[in-house]
Formats: C-alpha cells, sequence, structure tokens
C-alpha cells in the first residue's frame, strides 16, 4: 500500500482516480489547484503524484519542476488528455506519462510500475 | 592596195567577216565597234598591217605601235575587273555570312557558319580551324571546336564531295551543323582536349594576339621560341594563323587556322580578310553565348516562380488546416475528459456490481460505447497531430520491427503471426517517425482485425525506384474494389471492417508528408498495404 497524492482540477476525475486507485489498495489524497498540492505536500509524506498537466490556469508542469527540484525523491506520474507532450522537455522529468482513458489499467499499471521501481 | 581584211569598208555584207557571229549584226554596220572588237585580234588585219609596213607606208608603224597600247591597257582593265569581280565576291560572301550571323542566337550554329567559311573553298579556303573559347570565369582558353580533314586522303574526298553538292555557302553551313558538328568535336577531341591556355600568361602567343588585338601569323613554330611546344605538337603544322575574337574589349577567344595538307602560303589578304571576318564572328559568338546564359537565367527565374507558387499555396493551405487542426484539436480535448468520467465511472460501477445484477449490460453498453468513441477521438486528434509534421532522418527497418514488437502481444493473442523480410540495404529516409509509425501500426491492426480466425502478415520492406517501400499484407478475404475505396476515404464504411478513420487517415497522413500509400489485392489473395517513403537525399 502506498500514499497517492492525485492532483487534477475536475472533481470528477479527482473522484474516479481516488475510488479506482483505493480499490487497489492505495491510500488516496486529492488536491484540485498546484497550490493545494504544494500545501498537501508539506503537511504530509507521499510515495507518489499523479498530476494533471492542465489545470485551469496553472501549469502541472511547473508543479512538477517545483517537486523535482525540492522533494526529488517523490515520483510523479503525468496524466493528460494531451499526447503531444510526451514530446516536451519537462516532461521528461516525470516518472511515467499517461494519456488520459476511461479504462483506468493503464495508469495503474503505471502506479504499479513506478512506485516498484522506486522501491516503495 | 588589195587588203585581205575588211577593216576598210565603212558597211559589211553579211558573212563578209569571218569574225562576226550570231548575235553580232549591229557590227556589220558599225564602222568603229567592228574595227576595235574584231580586227584588233584578226589574223588578216595582222597580214594587211605586215603589207603595209612592207610597202614603206608610215602609218603601219604608228598604227603598230597604237595597237600595241591598246591591247595592254585592255589588258589592265580586264585584270581590274577580275579584282572587282574577286572582291564583289568577298563581300558577297561575307554580307551572307553576317546575315546569318546576326539573326542565329545558338552558339552551335553560330560556329557551324563561322569554321564553314573560315574552310570553305567558297569562303577563305583555309584547310584546317579551331576555335578555343574563354571559359565563363575568363581563366583559360580552351579548345571548342575543330574543323577540317586529319588526313591528305580525308581532305580529297570532303574536296570531291563539295564538288559533286556544289552547295552554296549558306547550304554547307547548315549541313555542318546538322549532320557534322559532333563528329567534327568528336574527331579533334584529342587536339581540344591539349588546347587548355591560362589567359593570365601575358608571354603566350594566343593570349598576345588578344592583348594586341590582331592577327598573329607564325610561321617556322618548331622553331619558334614564342609558341607554346605542346601547342605546336598538337597542331602538327609550323605555319599558323592565329586571329583573335574581341568583342567590346572582351576577350571571346581565338581561332587558329592553317593550310596543313596543301601547304598553300598564307597571304597577307587572307591575314586582313579573316581579321575583318574576325570583328562580326567575336559579336555573334558573344550574343549567342549571353542569350544561351539569359536562357538559363530565365529557366531558373520560372522555376522559382512556379516554386514560389507553390509555396504560397502551401502556406495558405497550412493556415487553413492549421486551423482545422486547431478547432479540431480543442473540440477533442474537451470532449474527452467528460468522456472519461462516464466510461471510468460505468467501469466502476461494472466492478462492484454483482454477476446477476440487470445493469451490467447497461454498463458493458456505456464503457465499450466510451471506448469507441475515445478511439475515434484518438484518430482525429492523430489527424491534427500530422498537421505539423517533424521530418527527420530515420531507420525504416528499425521503424517497422519497432512496431511489430510493440504489437506482439496482441498478434499472439489473437494467432496471426507475423514475419518480417527487411532489406538490409536500406538507406535512411527522411519522415516523420511518430506518424508513419501510427500508419503502419494502423495498418497491422486493420489487417490483424480482418482475420479473426488468425493468419499471417507479411512486413517488408525494399528499394524500389527511389523510394523506399514498407509492404504489409495478410492472408484474410480479398476485399472488394469499393471496400478499399471506401477504406481509404475518411468516414467511409466497410461492411468488413465497419466504420473508421484509421487507413484514411494512414492515407491522408502520407500523402500530405510527400509519400504515397497504396492498397490493393495480390492475385495471390489477402490484402497489401504499400507506404511509399523518400530516400534521404542528402545522404545518398
Amino acid at each position: 500500500m502506498a500514499r497517492l497524492l492525485v492532483v487534477d482540477d475536475e472533481s470528477s476525475i479527482r473522484l474516479l482516480y481516488s475510488q479506482e486507485l483505493a480499490d487497489d489498495g492505495h491510500e488516496v489524497a486529492t488536491a484540485a489547484t498546484a497550490a493545494e498540492a504544494v500545501e498537501k505536500i508539506k503537511e504530509s509524506e507521499f510515495d507518489l503524484i499523479v498530476l494533471d498537466i492542465k489545470l485551469k490556469n496553472e501549469s502541472g508542469l511547473d508543479l512538477l519542476q517545483k517537486v523535482v527540484k525540492e522533494r526529488h525523491n517523490l515520483p510523479v506520474i503525468l496524466c493528460t488528455a494531451f499526447s503531444c507532450f510526451k514530446d516536451d522537455f519537462s516532461a521528461w522529468l516525470a516518472d511515467g506519462y499517461v494519456v488520459k482513458s476511461s479504462d483506468l489499467t493503464e495508469l495503474k499499471e503505471e502506479v504499479k510500475r513506478v512506485l516498484v521501481k522506486k522501491g516503495k | 592596195m588589195d587588203w585581205v581584211c575588211c577593216w576598210h569598208r565603212k558597211v559589211v555584207e553579211p558573212g563578209g567577216c569571218p569574225n562576226i557571229g550570231e548575235g553580232e549584226e549591229v557590227l556589220y554596220t558599225s564602222y568603229q565597234r567592228r574595227i576595235l572588237e574584231k580586227c584588233i585580234d584578226c589574223p588578216n588585219f595582222r597580214n594587211d598591217l605586215q603589207k603595209m609596213q612592207e610597202s614603206g607606208n608610215p602609218l603601219g608603224e604608228v598604227v603598230s605601235f597604237l595597237l600595241g597600247e591598246v591591247r595592254e591597257q585592255r589588258g589592265k582593265l580586264q585584270s581590274m575587273v577580275s579584282f572587282l569581280d574577286s572582291r564583289e565576291r568577298e563581300i558577297k560572301f561575307l554580307h551572307e555570312i553576317s546575315l546569318v550571323l546576326q539573326t542565329s542566337v545558338d552558339l552551335d550554329e553560330v560556329l557551324s557558319v563561322v569554321m564553314t567559311a573560315i574552310t570553305a573553298g567558297k569562303g577563305f579556303g583555309m584547310n584546317r580551324a579551331f576555335l578555343l573559347l574563354a571559359d565563363k570565369e575568363r581563366k583559360f582558353l580552351r579548345g571548342y571546336l575543330g574543323v577540317g580533314p586529319l588526313t591528305f586522303g580525308e581532305a580529297w574526298e570532303i574536296w570531291e564531295d563539295i564538288q559533286r553538292d556544289d552547295f552554296t555557302l549558306k547550304e554547307m553551313a547548315r549541313d555542318f551543323y546538322q549532320t557534322k558538328l559532333t563528329s567534327e568535336k568528336q574527331k579533334f577531341h584529342d587536339v581540344l582536349k591539349r588546347m587548355t591556355i591560362p589567359l593570365s600568361d601575358p608571354n603566350h602567343v594566343l593570349v598576345r594576339a588578344l592583348r594586341e588585338k590582331r592577327p598573329i601569323l607564325v610561321e617556322n613554330a618548331f622553331q619558334n621560341p614564342e609558341c607554346d611546344h605542346s601547342l605546336v605538337q598538337a597542331l602538327g603544322v609550323d605555319t599558323f594563323l592565329i586571329t583573335p575574337l574581341i568583342s567590346r574589349n572582351r576577350r571571346i577567344g581565338v581561332i587558329i587556322s592553317d593550310n596543313c595538307i596543301t601547304h598553300k602560303q598564307i597571304t597577307p589578304q587572307d591575314v586582313q580578310s579573316l581579321e575583318t571576318f574576325a570583328f562580326s564572328v567575336a559579336f555573334a559568338i558573344e550574343r549567342a553565348s549571353l542569350y544561351e546564359r539569359l536562357q538559363e537565367e530565365l529557366l531558373k527565374v520560372t522555376a522559382a516562380n512556379v516554386k514560389l507558387k507553390e509555396q504560397q499555396e502551401l502556406i495558405v493551405r497550412m493556415e487553413r488546416m492549421a486551423l482545422v487542426g486547431k478547432i479540431t484539436s480543442s473540440i477533442a480535448h474537451s470532449i474527452r475528459n467528460p468522456l472519461m468520467i462516464i466510461g471510468g465511472f460505468a467501469r466502476t460501477l461494472l466492478r462492484g456490481a454483482a454477476d446477476d445484477d440487470p445493469q451490467r449490460e447497461y454498463l458493458e453498453s456505456i464503457g465499450q460505447q466510451v471506448r469507441q468513441l475515445e478511439e475515434v477521438l484518438e484518430d482525429i486528434l492523430n489527424y491534427s497531430d500530422s498537421l505539423y509534421p517533424t521530418l527527420d532522418i530515420w531507420d525504416v527497418n528499425q521503424l517497422v520491427s519497432a512496431v511489430c514488437r510493440e504489437l506482439n502481444g496482441r498478434l499472439h493473442e489473437r494467432r496471426v503471426a507475423c514475419r518480417l523480410r527487411l532489406d538490409t540495404g536500406l538507406p535512411p529516409a527522411r519522415i516523420d517517425y511518430k506518424q508513419v509509425a501510427y500508419c503502419v501500426r494502423t495498418i497491422v491492426n486493420t489487417a490483424m482485425e480482418g482475420m479473426p480466425e488468425g493468419g499471417e502478415i507479411r512486413a517488408e520492406t525494399r528499394r524500389e525506384n527511389g523510394w523506399i517501400l514498407v509492404e504489409i499484407s495478410d492472408n484474410g478475404v480479398a476485399l472488394s474494389r469499393e471496400s478499399i475505396d471506401a477504406m481509404t476515404t475518411p468516414f467511409g464504411s466497410t461492411e468488413e471492417l465497419g466504420s473508421g478513420l484509421g487507413v484514411a487517415i494512414c492515407k491522408t497522413i502520407m500523402e500530405k508528408h510527400g509519400n504515397l500509400f497504396e492498397v490493393d489485392t495480390p492475385p495471390g489473395g489477402g490484402t497489401r498495404y504499400i507506404i511509399k517513403l523518400p530516400v534521404n537525399r542528402e545522404e545518398t
């Protein structure tokens, strides 16, 4: 079991991810904005962040850079509706990249893979 | 005294004078003319004069003296006339030549006229002529064309031909241009090859002729220290004439002419005539070369213009496409999130539902439909991505094997074998890797879906007519022509494959990138998909 933080501006998606990932036995917290996410990271320890790239008026990639700089051993999986960000240099900082789909198998597999890789 | 000749009669009866022929009847009554034209050369008159002298008549001596003077003056007059005749012929000849030179802008035609004029008997009658032209950079004089016989035997053949055909100079030039130009160039190829003289060498006799702007007659060339030994060797004669070709101070080239067969002396008259001729030759050659260059420039400008027009059209098209792409992408993305939430929750609910729950069927249906919509969205997004290709140099074999490896699991699941036959000598291609990989993946998927009972897919690469070919074929049921047409048209639908964008998008993407895409049914059965990719020209 791991502690995960799902960052997405869409409440339904936060709900869906929390439920699905909790079903896999993880403890899931959520954040709707980058600020809220930073706050939560400060407050408690997480094993993995699932991060949306488009957050209302903010960029998930900025938050990714901040996390990599300040908490370099906290893995991040980028989760987005855009497949084109795969070619963005800053996206390469992430440990995983998943294109949003109603079938969450890929996301779950990616979470499992990254956690195993980080030994968590 | 009894005179034998009729000179003393004012009028002569027809038949009275043996020297008056047909058409000259007027002389019977024209006393003065008859004496001047006929009696002077008549042997009877000479006999009468002899008799007069013998009889001691002093007029006999005077008439004889006057007669000698008249004959001498007449001879002089005749030679003047023949000199004028030859001058007139020369002027006519120069006029004829200059007419052709003034009207022609074809360099080879001009040269044919020039060289024929120099070597033909009706022209300057030299045995041989070589033309050397200054190159574009004006660094070297290079042998360009030689005309004339190589041997004495050949010379006779040529002269006999000329006598038999009896062409005018203009006809000879045209005949030369049409039938002999190439072979003459070839005939003197070795000699011409040895005639390369740097224009920077001020001591070279050819360069000197150009600098001094006057013809130079070289004699005793083999012993002449001023003459370039290799040039004399190439020519093989010890006397030749160098005529510079200069047009408005620009050094066009030189003509070397000689009489290597007849060894006829080159007279000051020849030198002067050729010098006069050279003015119009230089001008005509320069004009023809300028025209040739103008044509080249015109072609370049026309091509650039066409390219510019194409680019402008492309820009307009791309702007339109970019706008379409932006709208499509924006709509697709805004649909994607809600779609994913609907489908995601449907799956969550489905997982929580009991096996006999009647709601299961509805939830399954929602899940399936959402998945299908997501696939359509994926296609549309791929299509709008394809509007911005990123071209780079890739190994096509590596691309094909990577895609097949990636699909290995699904192929195995569906009991479809995938056989690769990759050409190891393939050059690199200039392509958008992502887009081509997408197409190969879509084709393999489509082929796989067409064989629900399993089968075999062959992926082959090879080089053909300057393209790199990726050929993917299956051994499933052969598609009808209509199905293929429908499959390659966006939103067309086929009975066998259902509706979709897959192959149609492949076709559009590939063709937009300048690649070719074909689908057909080979005689052996199944369906064959061929993608033609461009070879990276910079490397080959």
